[in-house]
């Protein structure tokens, strides 16, 4: 027993003797970059920080932003909450912040709540900017916003009219009455409907509450309802599966078209076998790729308030209105380029 | 000190544990950027304040051989009623403070009725109430109610440094002190460890064991009403979901902490460790830019590493004894 203790005490003093050597190792290298940071060849470190880590809309928004960083040379951290505690996202900006990181890319959960860590960060000399979804604007420099409401409304009439050669009549599926984005989407809809495409008819406007069930209840009452119905148009992600079910199994696969706002892998199976002809989102890639690149140039002093437009490598010129980089117009996937996403 | 005695508290759960500790702070401080510095140490101080809390409070409940499983939806639902009572009530925060630690003994008195005074087993009941205090902080929120701009000398307590150390460590500190006094230097201690070890023994002992069982649960029910004001205070704001997964978090803690899960046996200091060694692998993890899921691994791993340290040295001088005294009767013949 005696030999057992001595061995373990010389264990750990050569342990602690290691560490502490160690530890002598480790701060001289981090203050040497401190001393470089006047070098603009300095990579920079970008912290890059998703919703939640696993949920495929940001598996494959990181995959974007990983290209970005790879053709700017810079070091990019990617983490993000995988369970549900709304205080994953701030215990992870305050470990980046004493990390020493130089900008942080955040998609918030908690408008409010993040916000008061992304002000600790700014005062500590970090960038930060959003993306997907915004902090409370006196948190951030810059927010990169991948749709407009407007945009997002008009797209889906312009589909909607391309589909039925703009006359005839169609129906809405949303999600709820009452949500703001729910009611700022279907608002654009008829804006543009009433001043671009007035021989189109608005039948009806049926709640499904987001579940995919109730929006192919309310879809089999619009068909039988309105017979002269040719296109079911879902602003909400669960209606546009839900619609093509009913519609599928209606036999009207083709008669009525289907489209709304989704996910490519919600909707893929319905996109080939002809049932939903369109989906319209943004691509998750581009959002990614488009966030790194405004934060390098950010810290880098390239980006500043007051910008017109900003240019992100490959993906060219992008419109910067006020403090909003504007990822642009959505986009459309249809049966010819929906296999070439995965989210 | 004599050679058994030091020998003693070398073995000791908590001895090991600090060992433990120490060998993973020098870990990450080796392969760790700006770990070991005195914000990031306050940092992790204010991330593992209300676990913290909680794995205090659990401590005397598992002591005696109960558990509570309700403590973080406890803490959801002081969350939101501490802003329901300043917001909308209009209430001044230290009255809203107060009403909501009433809250919590509330709640803590729920869980101590249906387990102390109609005998249902604590697992029962707190799984129960884990579910009731959530939903209540959902239906009265519809999920969406957000209570957030709290004023500047409130967020103060979660946000900002007094006296060079995190605003809400003194009140950690307190608890951790009332909590070792009651466990190590009062009589409701030992008649906790005597209830764990046996409710019907200590009942015969003269011990209210139905009152004593009671106070543990209130205790449980006003600290988590204390730590959902310090939460809503870290964060600025109070949602339905606050504190979601903490109470696997505290009980984790206080288990890796060395006090046993069937009751009698543990700590505070243990448990204070136990938080530490969660507390500072989730930072270290971080700073070695390691990917955050390894956390919840190496949590694993750290509680076995921790529970078989302590019980294989205990097993190996035991199984020394117990061929010593086989020896002992040929020589003495």
């Amino acid at each position: 027993m005696k030999l057992f203790i001595q061995k373990l005490t010389t264990f750990l003093l050569l342990a602690s003797i290691a560490g502490l050597t160690g530890c002598n190792k480790s701060v001289g290298p981090s203050s040497n970059a401190d001393g470089n940071t006047a070098s603009a060849a300095k990579p920079l470190t970008i912290a890059f920080l998703p919703k939640s880590k696993g949920n495929a809309y940001f598996v494959s928004c990181a995959k974007g932003a990983q290209r970005a960083a790879d053709e700017l040379g810079d070091k990019l951290i990617i983490d993000g909450p995988t369970d549900p505690d709304p205080a994953r996202q701030n215990e992870i900006v305050d470990n980046w912040i004493t990390l020493g990181v130089d900008v942080i890319a955040a998609s918030c959960e908690n408008k409010e709540g993040i916000s008061t860590a992304l002000r600790k960060a700014e005062a500590k000399g970090i960038k930060v900017i959003t993306y997907d979804a915004d902090a409370l604007p006196d948190a951030r420099s810059f927010f990169v916003n991948q749709a407009t409401s407007q945009g997002i409304g008009y797209a889906l009439m312009d589909e909607a009219a391309r589909l039925c050669d703009t006359n005839g009549e169609f129906a809405v599926i949303t999600g709820s009455l009452t949500a703001g984005n729910q009611v700022a989407w279907r608002n654009y809809v008829e804006e543009r409907r009433a001043a671009a495409y007035p021989n189109m008819k608005c039948d009806a406007v049926e709640a499904c509450d987001d579940l995919k069930d109730k929006a192919q209840s309310e879809t089999t009452a619009l068909l039988s309802t309105y017979p002269n119905l040719k296109l079911i148009l879902s602003t909400t992600s669960l209606g546009v599966p839900g619609a093509a079910e009913a519609i599928k199994q209606m036999g009207k696969t083709g008669v009525v078209k289907n489209i709304g706002l989704g996910l490519p892998n919600e909707n893929k199976r319905y996109v080939h076998e002809g049932v939903t002809q369109s989906v319209i989102l943004w691509k998750t890639e581009d959002l990614g790729y488009l966030t790194v690149y405004a934060a390098d140039a950010l810290a880098k002093g390239a980006l500043k308030p007051g910008d017109k437009t900003f240019k992100a490598g490959a993906l060219g010129e992008f419109e910067v209105q006020g403090d909003n980089i504007m990822l642009g117009k959505p986009f459309t996937f249809n049966k010819d380029n929906i296999d070439q996403f995965d989210f | 000190m004599d050679k058994h005695g030091f020998k003693k508290i070398l073995l000791r759960h908590e001895t090991i544990l600090f060992a433990v500790l120490v060998a993973e702070w020098i870990f990450f401080e080796v392969i760790g950027r700006n770990f070991g510095t005195y914000d990031n140490t306050c940092d992790i101080l204010r991330h593992s304040c209300e676990i913290g809390l909680l794995a205090l409070a659990m401590t005397p409940i598992i002591l005696t051989g109960g558990i509570d499983l309700s403590v973080a939806s406890l803490l959801g639902l002081c969350a939101i009623l501490f802003g329901k009572f300043w917001r909308d009530a209009g209430m001044p925060i230290p009255l809203a403070v107060a009403c909501t630690i009433g809250v919590g003994a509330l709640a803590g008195g729920l869980n101590a009725t249906l387990i102390s005074w109609l005998r249902l087993p604590p697992l029962i009941v707190t799984l129960g109430t884990f579910s009731l205090f959530r939903g209540l902080a959902e239906a009265i929120t519809r999920g969406v109610d957000t209570f957030t701009n709290f004023p500047d000398s409130f967020l103060f307590l979660g946000q900002d440094r007094w006296l060079g150390i995190p605003a809400q460590a003194p009140f950690f500190l307190a608890a951790a002190i009332f909590f070792w006094l009651l466990v190590h230097r009062t009589t409701f201690g030992r008649s906790f460890r005597a209830i764990g070890f046996s409710p019907e023994g200590a009942r015969y002992a003269g011990i209210p064991v139905a009152r004593r069982v009671a106070m543990v649960y209130v205790l449980a029910g006003i600290v988590s009403a204390i730590a959902a004001i310090i939460y809503t205070a870290r964060l600025g704001q109070a949602k339905a979901d606050a504190g979601t997964g903490y109470e696997l978090f505290a009980i984790t803690a206080v288990v890796l902490g060395g006090t046993s899960i069937f009751g009698g046996v543990g700590s505070i200091p243990g448990t204070l460790l136990g938080v530490a060694a969660i507390a500072v692998l989730h930072s270290g993890i971080a700073h070695a830019l390691l990917p955050g899921e390894m956390a919840g691994m190496l949590t694993g791993v750290l509680l076995i590493l921790a529970l078989a340290g302590s019980t294989l040295p205990k097993m190996i001088s035991s199984l020394r004894a117990r061929k010593a005294a086989l020896k002992i009767p040929p020589q003495a013949a």
